[in-house]
């Protein structure tokens, strides 16, 4: 599937089935958009949002808005999509049972070259902060490619996009005022050279935000990895703030899951 | 790094400098594949025998020249061949003329010629020459089987290459409708002349390419780049309800100021090291990970 480096299939279906124990939990009963490579990660790779139809039918679909999604709710079906070449797994914010309810607010720090994923960090750090400030306590990880996502969990009744976008996007806004050098919170590509770009609109229902311990289709298999803050602050390169299917493996079996607040921790949104 | 699409050699008089050809131009128009909506596979394009119905196999497939309704002549490709023009490689210098000679309908592709190995020498003097005589070297190069006409022309330290039309590829402007005809122009008064010009001239600046962009291109590549991060939108969603932001940041500000009074903040974010208001904070009992290890070698 990586050409340059010589990772088979093989590799990326035992890498899925020996991270599922922590990854299968950030996948269950959430509508799940594959990207599937099936020429390996230098050939052409698509979207599938319908379960394909030729599915076996032990794996669990659910219809939102006219589509039948997978679920990956087992490891059988993520193995089974592995086995699709899904190379990189795009679950929902929220649960198809409740579609309009997001278990989390999500910030998706991307760089926009010549900036790179130290200088995510450095925005990470303050986004933690300010997070804090209003009393939300959230969780970083690689994405794998070139930048940082935050987490903010909420798994709280009655949250709604349409709270979680409007406060994800003033969040941004406040820091891109705070920051402007550094920071920006709009899509536009001009703006973006040289500076993070906090995405905040992911934030929606129809949006996908790509899972902890995906691989990422790069040239090399990397994989989005959970940090502690602790990691994040004393990273020096950017070689600490990226991640193989080994390195991933070892770390799981050190640390555990890091990510597993982001399923578990109960927060209220702020009332502002 | 574009790569060289011919190498030969400019012969001028009796000096050959080997040079290699390079395409100015990447086209930066954005392509999209047809795929089938259905499950997002790409189409294939067969060919077949309208008659038959039946895929028609590569090794069957010959030229036709149409010369009337369902009546066509049969080229082979040996036949072609025969044909073609001697491949020379060599791009043969015929005229030297004046840059502003060159009516620029004619220009087609923009090439760069690059010296070959050795060839520095001699393709610095004919470059420095050309800039001293101000001149501009048309000459003729066969490439991939075709003839061209060329305009050689210095440009910096490296000499361009234009393709040019030939004289028939040029539609003339007598065979539009609509061209006025010097004959039957309505007079131009002197004033109205004037004010043309005045308005040109207060419009007139030095041409700067970087001024002006493909908006439409960059439109469209950036709503690319967000689908293949994962996004799947369909461009903007349109108009949400109103947008609540604007109250929220001046809350959201308040509500910031307002814990920065309270607990005087640490220094930088990047200092802290753990949740300070946050309800239900778990992460100071959860292990931390050692500082990453030298990135494993990969197989």
């Amino acid at each position: 599937m990586y050409p340059a480096t010589g990772f088979t299939k093989g590799q990326v279906i035992d890498f899925y089935t020996r991270a599922a124990p922590a990854l299968l939990p950030h996948l269950r009963g959430r509508p799940l958009t594959l990207k599937r490579y099936p020429n390996g990660v230098e050939g052409k790779f698509f979207y599938e949002k319908n379960c394909p139809s030729h599915r076996p039918d032990w794996v669990q679909t659910a219809r939102v808005d006219e589509i039948d999604y997978c679920l990956c709710d087992d490891l059988p079906t993520l193995v089974w999509m592995a086995n699709l070449a899904d190379l990189e797994l795009h679950p929902s914010l929220s649960l198809a049972e409740e579609i309009e309810r997001p278990t989390v607010m999500a910030f998706d720090l991307d760089p926009g070259e010549p900036a790179a994923i130290m200088e995510c960090r450095e925005v990470a750090l303050l986004l933690r902060e300010t997070l804090e400030r209003i009393g939300l306590e959230c969780f970083p990880k690689t994405s794998g490619s070139k930048g940082i996502q935050v987490y903010a969990p909420l798994n709280s009744d009655g949250v709604t996009y349409d709270d979680t976008k409007p406060l994800s996007e003033a969040l941004a806004r406040h820091l891109e005022a705070e920051h402007p050098k550094l920071i920006v919170s709009q899509q536009k590509k001009e703006l973006r050279k040289g500076k993070v770009l906090i995405d905040w609109s992911q934030n929606d229902e129809h949006k996908t935000t790509v899972s902890v311990y995906s691989l990422r289709a790069r040239e090399r298999p990397t994989v989005s990895t959970p940090l502690t803050w602790e990691e994040l602050e004393a990273a020096e390169g950017p070689d600490d703030l990226s991640f193989t299917p080994d390195e991933v493996l070892e770390r799981l079996e050190e640390h555990g899951d890091l990510f597993s607040p982001v399923q578990e921790l109960q927060q209220q949104l702020p009332r502002l | 790094m574009p790569r060289a699409i011919w190498s030969g050699a400019i012969s001028f008089g009796l000096v050959n400098i080997p040079v290699k050809l390079f395409s100015a131009v990447s086209r930066k128009t954005v392509r999209f594949h047809q795929l089938d909506g259905e499950d997002n596979q790409r189409i294939q394009q067969k060919r077949v025998n309208p008659r038959t119905g039946e895929e028609v196999p590569y090794e069957n497939l010959v030229k036709g020249y149409e010369i009337g309704p369902e009546r066509y002549v049969v080229i082979t490709p040996e036949e072609l061949d025969g044909l073609s023009p001697e491949k020379t490689r060599t791009i043969d210098i015929e005229d030297f003329v004046d840059l502003d000679e060159i009516d620029p309908i004619f220009y087609d592709h923009p090439y760069y010629l690059v010296p070959d190995k050795g060839a520095e020498k001699a393709y610095r003097l004919l470059l420095d020459a050309m800039e001293a005589a101000n001149k501009v070297a048309i000459a003729r190069v066969v490439i991939r089987s075709k003839e061209n006409l060329v305009a050689i022309r210095p440009r910096g330290d490296v000499l361009t290459m234009e393709t040019l039309l030939f004289g028939d590829e040029v539609i003339e402007p007598d065979q539009l409708d609509g061209v006025p005809e010097a004959a039957d122009q309505k007079k131009t008064s002197k004033r109205e002349l004037d004010m043309a010009q005045q308005l040109i001239d207060s419009l007139s600046s030095e041409f700067d390419p970087d001024k002006y962009r493909d908006e439409y291109r960059d439109r469209v590549l950036d709503m690319i780049e967000r689908k293949s991060q994962g996004e799947d939108v369909v461009v903007e969603v349109p108009a949400e309800e109103p947008k609540k932001v604007p109250d929220l940041m001046a809350a959201l500000e308040a509500s910031i100021a307002e814990s920065k009074q309270q607990s005087k903040p640490k220094k930088k974010a990047a200092s802290s090291s753990n949740g300070s208001k946050s309800s239900s904070s778990k992460s100071s009992s959860r292990k931390k990970p050692a500082a990453k290890k030298p990135a494993a070698k990969k197989s």
